[in-house]
């Protein structure tokens, strides 16, 4: 018979109960689902980076390494395999694409899979090993025959393979690029025989090491081994690796923030609403108790609910947590854009697991707890309707402007106050909408004013020409840039302390560089100084004013460089002019021309041309997703503050039936009720707005520290992101408001006003 | 003055496919100025009665007047109206705002009443000046019942319908209660409308009304109705 009275019970409060079981299912769905995308992420990338032995170290010699080379590392205590490795990258034959044409001696280091096709063979003098995901863009497929031009070198052969290569995960060939490009970008794999056939002897400037040593460990090692310092470079330093974990470093703080508001909202919703339900059903309780069920009995009875709303919620969360998963994570996402990877199945890390429990628990102790205060005392107790905490003069009471308020607004003052927790919850209803609304939107805000700092009016060239400095003198090097009517750059990779660098020395005559002070300032280079990046300034504890000290990578020469201002910067830079540079004795060789001449004519001194369009170009993927991520998030910041608001005001429109039919027979239209009603929520509305847009600033600020503080952003939120959350905002709250005021016109005053029984 | 013309009045509920009918087909006209009991068992339609004269419900068939005005056509605006300054209530529950304060209960009338009285001269005549500022759990049932008959006046109304006014509160106060009534009635000119399953309070009225089973059984007229203090409760 109970069981009866469950489903009836249900139906009584199917408003309530169904925004429980959405705000659970959205809690759950946006934890799990933004779990899952680093999760998956963690577990895909580490299969792909076993899969294809990526390298732990990788070892560093311009001059390049002798096979006793690689033999004395292999020796070494700790190191697992090790292999000579050379990767290049080429352009294809009459083509602007570009591959890094790889060869690794062992394949079992820094090797790949075979997706389809042959498998490696070191012995193979003529076939290639190319990019699948690269071929698939550009209709490639095994037999094919593939063409290359180094140094006016030909690579060609037959495809062998396609495949697939965790040195390549995130394959970003070019500087400054932040999205691959699979369709113009990919690698291509060679036997050290075919090195061998082509250009008749063998280079590796690189020893790959997959080792579990430390780095410190590793140095030390290999200096011992080798008999000499080289540079040792940790996987941390490697694109793929750490693109790809900071990937999934973002996805735990995103993890970590996003959801936890819902989880937060959800958990509150079902104290509030538990509690309000159980006080409208304490007579029933009650009646139960003195028909002579025991305690227990209906506790159990009740917490049915708690279960029933819990299982529900918790089968569509895991359901849109799995959907939200799959929306950050497949290989036709963005992140599929980003990455080249065989394995896309959806991982949840194993304590979603127990925090989808522990809410289902919470969910029941809360049902029972607010069902045990209800049932407190006697039969006779329980049977009473609950008594609401009596009035009190209010200190604000006796000012004298009080007197002056309408009755509507006194009615709402104490309305607010009386039921403190209700008031509490739509307030941080509003808040969390707004603050998800200003958050999103100031993302795109701020990626757009990154991209039009950075590109659209930093670089105020149209090509960018990369000079090949092995093959070029001084003397072609000034021919090209008076051809071309460049300004320039010469880049140096640079050491302060044991910490790696790049320095860049920029002749600017035509104004082709701008350097980014914050948003929409620039400045140009000093004098008599370096402007140095704020990653540098923070990790070097460098200020203006300040002297650093920089050993040039690759020599002995040292610089002391006065530090003039601190700019943003794409790359970790310190940034000077010809004019200081040459005043201290500087060494550089200018390898990057600044043109705005399109027409580039092949030169051997020219390794490759890059419109400023295609690098504005690559990030229109980039932007999509943004869209799509904050698309996402708006629908679900307005579903939240639809679903809270609405479960509130049908709370409250409960409670408050009784008084708003007593102001409707005493003549009281249903418009006049409305307005009073609406007015309240106006308030409420007012003050969440006004929480809400700092806390989402706040939000947006923790957010790009800890997501984009390698792109030094400047925080940007525009006039209309404001508009449109406040307007989105303000709409929500008035629609909800609209809805429950309809309701007015079906207050039964009659049955309203019967004596309670 | 014929102040309340009932004509061929039904009222029927639906429940479901099964259809009840509190109300059969009642004519009654009532003068104006008078203390009218309509009396009879739970259940005999009187409620019913009293929610159509109140605007709280139209009927299904027949005309009611008020004052010559025809109030079973109106809408919902119009019979807010009608509420606002046609009719006061005073319920066995009180019904009375908790979240207000006992002037302010009593002063709300005023924003929508077309002519009302003042709010502290009707709280004095209840004796309730010292209370004002009281929230209503702060009274007693029989202070809170005054503060009720004082909203219901400051409205100033033509008529005032109470539904069983006493059933909350015990004799004595409800002697008091009942005494207010009838000087506040006299002194302001109302009709006063009560419906009660008590016969003893038949005994003030000037005419009582008899309803069972949906019907007016008959309507005597009181020549000699007592005071207050006469009845014996």
């Amino acid at each position: 018979m109970l069981f009866k009275k469950l489903i009836r019970t249900v139906g009584r409060y199917k408003a309530q109960f169904i925004s429980m079981i959405i705000m659970v299912a959205l809690g759950i769905g946006i934890f799990l689902g933004f779990n899952i995308e680093w999760k998956t992420l963690e577990v895909n990338v580490a299969k792909a980076f076993e899969d294809t032995g990526f390298a732990d170290y990788r070892i560093m010699n311009e001059r390049g390494f002798s096979a006793a080379d690689v033999e004395a590392i292999e020796k070494i205590e700790g190191v697992t395999a090790a292999s000579r490795f050379l990767s290049v990258t080429v352009p294809r034959k009459e083509s602007d694409d570009l591959l890094a044409l790889t060869i690794t001696e062992n394949p079992a280091v820094s090797g790949f899979k075979v997706i389809e096709g042959e498998a490696y063979d070191s012995e193979d003098a003529e076939g290639l090993w190319i990019s699948e995901r690269y071929a698939k863009e550009n209709d490639l497929s095994v037999g094919d025959t593939f063409t290359m031009v180094y140094k006016n070198i030909e690579f060609s052969g037959p495809i062998r393979g396609l495949v697939k290569s965790g040195e390549y995960l995130i394959c970003l060939l070019q500087e400054g690029q932040l999205m691959p490009d699979y369709q113009k970008n990919g690698f291509v794999y060679i036997s050290p025989a075919y090195m061998k056939r082509v250009i008749g002897i063998t280079f590796y400037p690189q020893i790959n090491v997959r080792s579990d040593l430390d780095k410190d460990t590793m140095i030390a090692k290999a200096e011992e081994a080798l008999g000499k310092t080289y540079m040792v470079v940790d996987k941390e330093l490697v694109t793929s690796y750490s693109e790809a974990h900071g990937e999934m470093e973002e996805g735990k703080t995103m993890a970590a923030l996003l959801p936890v508001i819902f989880l937060a909202i959800a958990v509150l919703t079902m104290i509030t609403t538990m509690h309000r339900i159980s006080i409208s059903e304490k007579t029933q309780i009650g009646t139960l108790k003195s028909l002579g069920f025991k305690d227990r009995r209906i506790l159990r009875h009740y917490t049915t609910y708690g279960v029933f709303i819990g299982l529900i919620g918790t089968a569509i969360g895991v359901g849109l947590g799995f959907l939200i998963g799959y929306m950050f994570v497949n290989p036709h996402s963005v992140m599929g854009d980003y990455m080249d990877m065989e394995h896309w199945e959806l991982h949840m890390p194993l304590y979603s697991i127990a925090v989808i429990v522990a809410i289902n628990i919470f969910l029941i102790l809360t049902t029972m707890y607010s069902v045990a205060s209800m049932m407190k005392g006697t039969a006779a107790e329980a049977l009473k309707p609950y008594a609401p905490k009596a009035m009190r003069r209010m200190w604000i009471e006796n000012k004298k402007a009080w007197k002056n308020l309408s009755f509507a607004t006194k009615w709402n003052i104490r309305d607010i106050l009386r039921h403190k927790s209700r008031s509490f919850m739509t307030v941080f209803g509003i808040v969390s909408c707004m603050l998800i609304l200003i958050a999103s939107f100031g993302i795109n805000d701020t990626l757009n004013s990154f991209i039009d700092d950075f590109f659209e009016k930093s670089m105020c060239y149209q090509n960018k020409i990369t000079l090949d400095i092995e093959q070029a003198s001084n003397a072609d090097v000034d021919a090209l840039i008076e051809k071309y009517d460049a300004d320039w750059c010469a880049e140096l990779g640079i050491q302060i302390g044991d910490n790696a660098y790049s320095m860049q020395v920029y002749s600017l005559d035509h104004g082709y560089y701008q350097f980014v002070k914050g948003h929409g300032e620039y400045i140009s280079l000093p004098e008599d100084g370096v402007l140095i990046c704020e990653r540098i300034a923070r990790k070097e504890n460098l200020k203006v004013g300040d002297t650093v000290s920089v050993s040039v990578y690759g020599t002995s020469e040292k610089y002391d460089l006065k530090v003039v201002d601190i700019a943003k910067s794409i790359s970790e830079s310190i940034m000077l002019s010809k004019s200081y540079a040459d005043n201290i004795g500087m060494n550089y060789q200018v390898n990057e021309l600044f043109t705005n001449v399109m027409e580039v004519e092949d030169s051997p001194f020219i390794s490759s041309s890059q419109s400023k369009q295609t690098v504005v170009d690559t990030f229109n993927s980039f932007i999509y997703i943004m869209f799509l991520m904050i698309a996402m998030l708006v629908i679900i910041a307005v579903i939240l503050g639809v679903v809270v608001l609405y479960n509130l005001g049908i709370m409250s429109y409960a409670e408050r039936y009784r008084e708003l039919a007593t102001l409707k027979v005493v003549g009281f239209k249903d418009r006049h009720i409305s307005r009073i009603l609406i007015d309240q929520n106006i308030w409420m509305t007012v003050l969440g707005v006004a929480l809400g847009i700092p806390a989402g600033v706040g939000i947006l600020k923790i957010l790009l520290v800890m997501l984009a503080g390698d792109y030094e952003l400047s925080l940007t939120i525009t006039f209309t992101t404001y508009l449109i959350s406040i307007l989105l905002t303000f709409g929500v709250s008035f629609f909800v408001g609209l809805m429950v005021s309809r309701k007015n016109k079906k207050i039964d005053m009659v049955e309203a006003l019967k004596v309670a029984e | 003055m014929k102040i309340v013309e009932i004509s061929h009045v039904s009222r029927v509920y639906k429940v479901g496919d099964h259809e009840q009918k509190a109300l059969d087909d009642v004519s009654l006209e009532l003068e104006s100025g008078k203390t009218i009991v309509i009396l009879g068992p739970s259940g005999a339609g009187k409620s019913t009665l009293l929610n159509l004269l109140g605007g709280l419900d139209s009927p299904t068939s027949g005309t009611i007047k008020i004052k010559g005005k025809d109030i079973s056509t109106l809408n919902a605006d119009q019979l807010a109206e009608y509420r606002a300054s046609g009719v006061g209530f005073i319920f066995q529950a009180y019904n009375l705002i908790p979240t207000l304060t006992v002037l302010e209960n009593v002063a709300l009338v005023k924003e929508i009443a077309k002519d009302p009285l003042s709010s502290h001269d009707m709280l004095r005549e209840v004796g309730l000046g010292e209370h004002m500022y009281k929230f209503p759990v702060e009274l007693s049932g029989g202070e809170q019942q005054r503060v009720s008959i004082a909203r219901a006046v400051t409205k100033n109304p033509d008529i005032l319908l109470c539904d069983e006014p006493t059933g909350a509160l015990d004799t004595e106060t409800g002697v008091m209660v009942l005494k207010l009534l009838q000087s506040m009635a006299k002194e302001h000119g109302k009709t006063t409308i009560i419906v009660t399953h008590n016969q003893n309070i038949a005994k003030m009225a000037d005419v009582v009304v008899h309803v069972k089973n949906g019907k007016i059984k008959e309507v005597i007229n009181n020549d000699k109705p007592l005071a207050v203090e006469e009845v014996e409760w």
